[in-house]
């Protein structure tokens, strides 16, 4: 780019300098985050796809009177707590098993672990100081890394849906497509919740571990909130702060969307992520 | 105090202070650096540089004072700002599955597509096998990465700190070529180091930053007249020794009597007259002077408490 020409006027600046600095275009710190994780988001989609595979496809071989026998024979407290009391239709097993417990649990390991590296794991152990300190703001290293969690959970729900409906179809279960759909977004929305305050832990304070421990923390409370709450006389209050019950307890997959729950797991994820923008755009990076 | 006189000044910091906690990083520095230039600024680790550093690419924030790269102030200046500089970080962190090859393109990327050109000269003169996967890299070659991304874009001002940390002495040559060629493009650099002798080659102007502060700020002739030259007679006899001590200018006057003979050692700065005159009455067997190396008077800064050296006008000289 320095030519001979551009040499000769030292006193407009160097040289060397290309004519007008380039920043960063829009989405170049998306595709790198992403690359980075397309092993990683590969492995988890097709573990998530092949555990709910096995455990919808359980509905068929389970026979119904075995199944109401054992659930008689348990106290009726633990079945409430488990949510087994629906377990003899085909929306309820799903909800009490693919839905309600493995995938949250896959989801959410992966959500929050991806969740508390990509920005303050990154910036613990340096690795996202070049990138920090190049021709892109902070906001946008934030909202772009954020994005990348966005795509990466709408990638594995898609792929345990895709093979809970097919085997719906297939072993014709009784649950209505617009179900299962309801509960693939209450699913994506309870897990995207959980990862954003991660996210935002971790951009407020630049500790990886605390992210963690806020996001893994707010949801073994949800989920024991959740499951104590058919148990207690008073239980109703611990309902109204579990972000399992806002997701599970308007039974998705029969009844379809729950605006107010759904509604409110968008809510904490809107706002964990203006939090992560605003505190990690005021504060010392790196220390 | 902008425009006109500042045209020329690419980086001034004026009473920086960071606080960490109750930790004191920086405490009142002042800087500045005009354009064109290569400067050294020195100091252990610990002594507030990166903070400096950090600072000047807005990764921290001043606690007080105020700091100013090519004309902005680094938080106001943001991307654009920063797509004019060139940073090598001091601990150098990178990691995954993606070759250095990846990994330039997309810092490429994060410039608005700069430097791409520059890429395949720069890894063949720093000899790095740019198809293998970073995790695999070495120290020193993950510092050959950091120096290419560094000077890929053709910065108008390049930071580096502890530049050469990593790379061999051969290597070290050739990244001081690369300095020297940026500052023929009419580039400046600011290049923080431990060690003196790596920055005194290619420097015009050295800082000695110590606890937070700027202690000495001078070009690089200057400082090595600080430094002064180390003085070895050795006299026939006794000789009183508190002549010399008493001379000004002598310093660190050591003395060792053996086989008849008396050997004094010093340090000397400033004009040998005075010495010469103190040793001309007795019978010299054998002298010596030669320079000391600026690494000494670096050293020099560490021992003295700041407080004295603060009052010494003669050693802070007239940079600051």
């Amino acid at each position: 780019m320095a030519t001979d020409t551009d040499r000769q006027q030292p006193e407009t600046g160097p040289a060397h300098v290309a004519p007008a600095p380039g920043v960063a275009p829009p989405g170049s710190v998306l595709r790198w985050a992403l690359r980075e994780q397309r092993r990683s988001l590969l492995l988890w989609s097709l573990a998530v796809a092949v555990v709910s595979g096995i455990y919808a496809s359980f509905f068929d071989v389970m026979d119904p009177s075995e199944m109401d026998a054992l659930i008689g024979s348990m106290p009726e407290g633990l079945v409430a707590a488990l949510g087994y009391d629906q377990l003899g239709s085909a929306a309820g097993f799903l909800e009490s098993t693919v839905y309600g417990l493995l995938g949250p649990i896959l989801l959410l390991v992966f959500g929050i672990t991806f969740a508390a590296r990509t920005l303050a794991g990154g910036e613990e152990d340096g690795s996202l100081e070049l990138e920090l300190t190049s021709a892109v703001s902070r906001r946008r290293v934030v909202l772009e890394r954020y994005a990348v969690l966005v795509v990466q959970l709408v990638v594995v729900v898609a792929a345990l849906s895709i093979v809970v409906v097919a085997l719906v179809v297939a072993i014709d279960m009784d649950v209505a497509l617009s179900g299962l759909f309801a509960g693939g977004l209450g699913l994506f929305l309870l897990v995207l919740a959980l990862s954003s305050l991660t996210f935002a832990a971790g951009a407020a304070t630049g500790r990886r571990v605390i992210g963690l421990v806020v996001g893994a923390g707010v949801a073994v409370v949800g989920y024991v909130a959740n499951a104590l709450a058919p148990l207690l006389d008073d239980g109703r209050w611990l309902e109204a702060i579990s972000p399992f019950a806002w997701y599970l307890d308007g039974d998705p997959l029969v009844e379809g969307i729950d605006v107010v729950g759904f509604g409110a797991l968008a809510l904490v994820a809107v706002v964990s992520l203006g939090v992560a923008v605003t505190t990690f755009d005021r504060r010392d990076l790196g220390v | 105090m902008t425009t006109a006189a500042d045209a020329g000044v690419v980086i001034r910091a004026e009473g920086l202070v960071k606080d960490y906690g109750d930790t004191r990083a920086l405490d009142g520095l002042d800087l500045t650096i005009r354009r064109g230039e290569v400067f050294g600024f020195l100091g252990p680790n610990g002594s507030g540089k990166s903070t400096t550093i950090r600072i000047l690419l807005d990764q921290l924030r001043p606690t007080a004072g105020r700091a100013e790269v090519l004309g902005h102030v680094p938080a106001a200046g943001g991307p654009a700002l920063r797509a004019r500089i060139g940073y090598l970080p001091g601990e150098l962190a990178m990691d995954g599955r993606a070759t250095s090859q990846q990994l330039l393109e997309h810092l490429v990327r994060l410039r608005g597509g700069a430097g791409l050109a520059r890429l395949p000269e720069l890894a063949e003169r720093f000899g790095l096998d740019t198809s293998r996967s970073i995790r695999t890299l070495s120290k020193g070659n993950r510092q050959k990465v950091g120096v290419i991304q560094a000077f890929m874009h053709r910065p108008e001002l390049l930071i580096l700190d502890e530049p050469t940390s990593g790379l061999d002495p051969l290597l070290q040559r050739e990244f001081l070529t690369l300095v020297r060629e940026a500052q023929a493009d009419g580039a400046t650099v600011f290049m923080s180091s431990h060690v003196l002798s790596e920055v005194e080659i290619v420097a015009e102007r050295v800082a000695i930053i110590r606890q937070g502060r700027i202690v000495d700020l001078d070009d690089v002739q200057t400082l090595r007249r600080h430094a002064g030259q180390h003085v070895s007679f050795t006299f026939e006899g006794h000789v009183d020794a508190g002549v010399f001590r008493a001379l000004a200018g002598v310093e660190d006057l050591e003395v060792e009597v053996a086989d008849g003979t008396t050997t004094l050692t010093c340090v000397l700065r400033g004009e040998p007259d005075a010495l010469l005159k103190a040793a001309a009455p007795n019978r010299a067997l054998r002298w010596s002077a030669h320079d000391r190396e600026l690494e000494d008077l670096f050293l020099d800064h560490y021992r003295v408490p700041a407080a004295e050296l603060r009052a010494d006008e003669e050693v802070s000289g007239d940079g600051h």
